[in-house]
């Protein structure tokens, strides 16, 4: 039962793959006529012949000078040798070159924060679970809210400002030399945790709170359940009832959050980068979208969409651990 | 195991904190040398150059710092000034220059001999300067010049449309790859059997070039095109292995990155990255100042990338950087003025906002409202509502400076023609003479005061980005005092396509930069062609078009600039394009480390001439 589950979610997971290829495709073409006529629009007294020579030129440079559907045909076969395209930039790269050279640093940032707000917000949840209306309770509820007014740019902002600029206690935007000087030595390590720190901050305090109130939630609810009241009356520990019965039920909700941070780990942290000057994803996607470099967005977007939906497979496929009833569910 | 995982992030974090809880050393403040800190905003730099870079963020400013075009141009005079080449010449059929006695260009000489010549061309005579190098230390000569330009017009290895844009004006041109009409001659390459003799000691530094019979032709070829060093693309340029290669070679890539100039500047590999761009100067730029002085008076440059201008204004403002080479909102003004050691740049503009009428909609997108545009009467009414003073007051925080009605900026005080702006500067004047005429084109109102046609009130909208919406609300406000209704629509994503070009509008926001260099393409661009250009209102005016054109192909420059100053009232009169505001250039730069910055119109405080007259603070 469990197999046949996991054979049709991955199935449909190739499903949402080639619509996303699709789109990825078609949607930076909308509203575009001739990308050859947005290059180079006509320059001196150049005659009309003159210019549709020169849009030929650029179509057939970058490959816009067969039809559309051609044009799809040729990334679709490009696609199935993991050729992800050569980007408009100087020096043409090649758009998978980019994407390993900048993921490694995104995924410094969002891994760790993902770990911090995990621990922490799961451990912070519990408790304000377990004193359910004192103050541990009220503090992260007002938390909460606060954190909900305040999205994670504005913290960036603030903290760079106070604690980069003014008070100069942390590096106020990164490095410039971090990446290029980075050699795996306790040094550039130190360079990279100190140039980190108030990015990860920053991300931190609104995941931590979010995976708190989620989990005191969730909490919440189970601990309702008569199963727990069954446990208590048998003479259970607390700390027994809270990890070994509570916890663990009440984890499918907190599983589901997780999923959706695996999701966006590499597109999460777009203006968070940019104010922090990070050489990630984020920044990459950025200078993609000014610069009107078609192969290189496409390629972002579609190397993020596969992420998310490898996540979401992953995440499916945990629920079926966690709690059989999903794939019974799912036969129904 | 739970309280184990939560004791290691602990751990973890503290060690985060502890090392992130030490500042970076900015650099700047403790460097005692002569290096300029040059403050970015950008989504990054570029970390390949290939010669003819690409036209997006700082890469234009590098290539002007590594390379070198044969002429810069003055837009204030309308001259040609010194750069790789010294002089230039049209040249009559026996290869003489067509000269004045002071050496200036006799342009009624020049169209009394091609005006109805057979040829097809004009032969243009160039002379180099002497002692111009590589930044590897080869001598810069002619046929460095030819190679660039015969590349350029050669797309089977140029591979660069850009280039093809550029020499379009050059009669020397390709099909598919071999060389079907030469238009450049150098001692080397045909001169002689064209007519143009060169001595032995001038091989090196003149030329000749064929180039369209219109004076704007060599504007591009002089200006625009960088050149490139023959001796290091020569031999690994071919068919497979073009200049703008989609897949260059080892060795391709190897100089993409190591960048061979002529200009004032080279690269310092070892200290740029996609962050930061260090040039350093070059000791033996042919090119010198008073006194035989350097030109350039900074030896660094250092280029810090900003990814956000507000990080960037806190760095400049903090001391990280001595410039910031952006321009910034009007609303940052408060923050520099207040400042010490910050030297605030409010450069004119020259770029203008204008209202931009659908005069002429295409016949499936007309309407009586939209018919209403077709009255210049009823459009000089808008004009006459339009305050700019108050505009530049509310909008810009006094940061802007009026447009001409004819568009053409009043600090270019040699072209432009105070005739076109005729209406009256007194507020209460113009809009009584709006109302009156108004009044008698469209008497009936409804019971909001707005203008009736046909018993429908009279209403437009006018596209704009949410940037505007501050600019629109002025409008709505003084075209109400008028009793004409206007209301805010978003442009979208893609406004060409899905309104502008169609004539599905009925008014927008449209910035205009008309200078001596672009008129040749922007008063086609704005006011003659009905295509996919900037004449999104359709304007068809048979006068103006016929006096565009002559301007376009006069070979007579005086004649040219006279055209150029009646175009402007007639643009005016016909209220198409209604000047909104021109806004400054605001930008800012630290004087603790260097000082006597210079201003210069439409840029900011980085710029050419601070470069050549900037001196450090000792």
């Amino acid at each position: 039962m469990q197999k046949s589950y996991w054979i049709k979610r991955v199935l449909y997971a190739v499903f949402i793959f080639l619509i996303v290829m699709t789109l990825n495709f078609f949607i930076p073409r909308i509203g575009v006529d001739d990308p050859a006529a947005r290059y180079y629009p006509p320059q001196g007294n150049m005659s009309e012949i003159e210019y549709e020579i020169i849009k030929q030129a650029t179509r057939e440079q970058y490959g816009f000078d067969v039809s559309t559907f051609q044009q799809y045909l040729n990334y679709v076969s490009k696609l199935t040798q993991f050729d992800l395209g050569t980007s408009f930039r100087s020096g043409s790269p090649k758009v998978s070159d980019l994407i390993k050279e900048r993921l490694p640093w995104t995924l410094v940032l969002s891994v760790t924060n993902l770990i911090i707000c995990l621990t922490i917000g799961i451990t912070l949840g519990s408790l304000a679970a377990w004193k359910r209306g004192r103050w541990q309770d009220t503090v992260l509820l007002n938390a909460s809210t606060i954190s909900t007014a305040l999205p994670a740019f504005f913290i960036a902002l603030i903290l760079s400002f106070y604690l980069g600029f003014e008070l100069e206690l942390f590096p106020a935007y990164t490095n410039p030399n971090m990446v290029s000087q980075f050699d795996w030595s306790f040094e550039a390590i130190k360079v990279v945790l100190a140039n980190a720190a108030l990015p990860i901050i920053s991300m931190a305090i609104g995941g931590i709170i979010s995976y708190a109130q989620g989990t005191r939630n969730s909490v919440i609810a189970v601990t309702n359940e008569d199963f727990i009241l069954t446990a208590r009356s048998k003479g259970l520990s607390q700390r027994s009832v809270l990890y070994k019965h509570t916890l663990r039920n009440a984890m499918l909700p907190i599983v589901t959050s997780i999923g959706m941070s695996i999701s966006g780990l590499i597109g999460g942290a777009v203006i968070i980068e940019q104010i922090f000057n990070w050489n990630g994803m984020g920044t990459l996607f950025l200078e993609a979208n000014s610069t009107n470099d078609y192969p290189l967005m496409m390629g972002i977007m579609l190397f993020m969409s596969s992420f998310a939906i490898v996540a979401n497979l992953v995440t499916e496929l945990c629920y079926s651990l966690l709690d059989p009833r999903v794939t019974v569910g799912d036969k129904r | 195991m739970i309280k184990k995982c939560i004791l290691v992030v602990i751990l973890f974090l503290t060690i985060i904190l502890s090392y992130g809880c030490q500042a970076s050393e900015y650099p700047r403040r403790s460097d005692s040398s002569n290096t300029l800190y040059v403050g970015a905003v950008a989504a990054s730099f570029p970390v390949s150059f290939m010669p003819w870079l690409s036209r997006e963020g700082i890469a234009p400013t590098i290539a002007s710092m590594l390379y070198s075009t044969l002429f810069s141009y003055n837009e204030e005079t309308g001259m040609f000034e010194s750069s790789l080449a010294k002089e230039w010449y049209y040249v009559d059929e026996d290869g003489e220059p067509i000269t004045l006695p002071n050496g200036a260009v006799d342009y009624v000489r020049l169209e009394t001999i091609y005006s109805d010549s057979s040829k097809t061309y004009l032969p243009v005579k160039i002379i180099l300067n002497e002692g111009v190098t590589w930044s590897d230390g080869t001598p810069f000569t002619v046929e460095d010049v030819f190679y660039t330009l015969d590349i350029g017009t050669n797309n089977a290895l140029s591979n660069h449309a850009g280039a093809l844009a550029w020499t379009s004006d050059l009669q020397h041109t390709y099909r598919n790859g071999s060389l079907t009409k030469q238009g450049i001659f150098t001692y080397e390459n045909g001169a002689t059997q064209q007519g143009y003799p060169i001595a032995e000691d001038e091989k090196d530094t003149v030329m000749y070039l064929h180039v369209n019979k219109v004076l704007g032709a060599i504007t591009t070829l002089f200006t625009t095109i960088l050149m490139l060093p023959k001796h290091i693309w020569e031999p690994i340029v071919t068919v497979e292995n073009q200049l703008n290669s989609r897949d260059p070679s080892a060795e391709t890539l190897f100089q993409y990155q190591n960048p061979v100039g002529t200009g004032p500047y080279l690269l310092v590999r070892d200290q740029s990255n996609a962050q930061v761009i260090t040039l350093q100067r070059r000791e033996d730029y042919h090119l010198r100042g008073e006194g035989d002085q350097m030109l350039f008076q900074v030896e660094t440059i250092k280029f810090m990338l900003y990814q956000e201008l507000n990080v960037a204004i806190y760095a400049l403002l903090k001391g990280h950087i001595d410039i910031l080479d952006a321009a910034v909102s009007s609303n940052y003004l408060s923050l520099f003025e207040s400042k010490e050691d910050i030297f605030l740049s409010k450069a004119e503009g020259t770029f203008a906002q204008t209202l931009v009428l659908n005069v002429n909609p295409v016949v499936t997108e007309r309407n009586p409202i939209r018919d209403v545009l077709q009255n210049v009467d009823f459009r000089k009414a808008l004009a006459l509502a339009v305050n700019q003073e108050e505009l530049i007051e509310r909008v810009l925080n006094q940061s802007g400076q009026k447009m001409s009605s004819g568009l053409m900026r009043e600090g270019l005080i040699d072209f432009y023609n105070p005739l076109a702006d005729t209406l009256p500067t007194d507020v209460d004047d113009r809009l009584v003479q709006a109302n009156q005429l108004l009044d008698t084109l469209y008497p009936n109102k409804d019971e909001q005061g707005y203008r009736l046609l046909d018993s429908q009130r009279i209403s437009f909208q006018i596209l704009g980005s949410p940037g505007e919406q501050e600019v629109i609300s002025y409008l709505q406000i003084q075209f109400q005092k008028i009793g004409i209704e206007v209301k805010f629509a978003t442009k979208g994503s893609s406004p060409e396509k899905t309104y502008l070009y169609p004539s599905k509008f009925d008014m927008t926001i449209q910035g205009v930069t008309f200078s001596l260099s672009n008129v040749d393409i922007m008063y086609m661009a704005h006011f003659v062609t009905l295509g996919t250009s900037s004449n999104y209102g359709r304007l068809s005016n048979t006068n103006l078009s016929q006096k565009i054109n002559t301007m376009r192909t006069t070979l007579n420059l005086n004649h040219k600039y006279e055209l150029i100053m009646e175009i402007q009232p007639m643009i005016a009169q016909l209220y198409y394009k209604i000047p909104l505001y021109s806004s400054n250039v605001i930008s800012a730069a630290r004087t603790d480390r260097y000082t006597n910055y210079q201003v210069v119109a439409g840029s900011t405080v980085f710029n050419t001439d601070t470069l050549q007259s900037i001196q450090r603070v000792s």
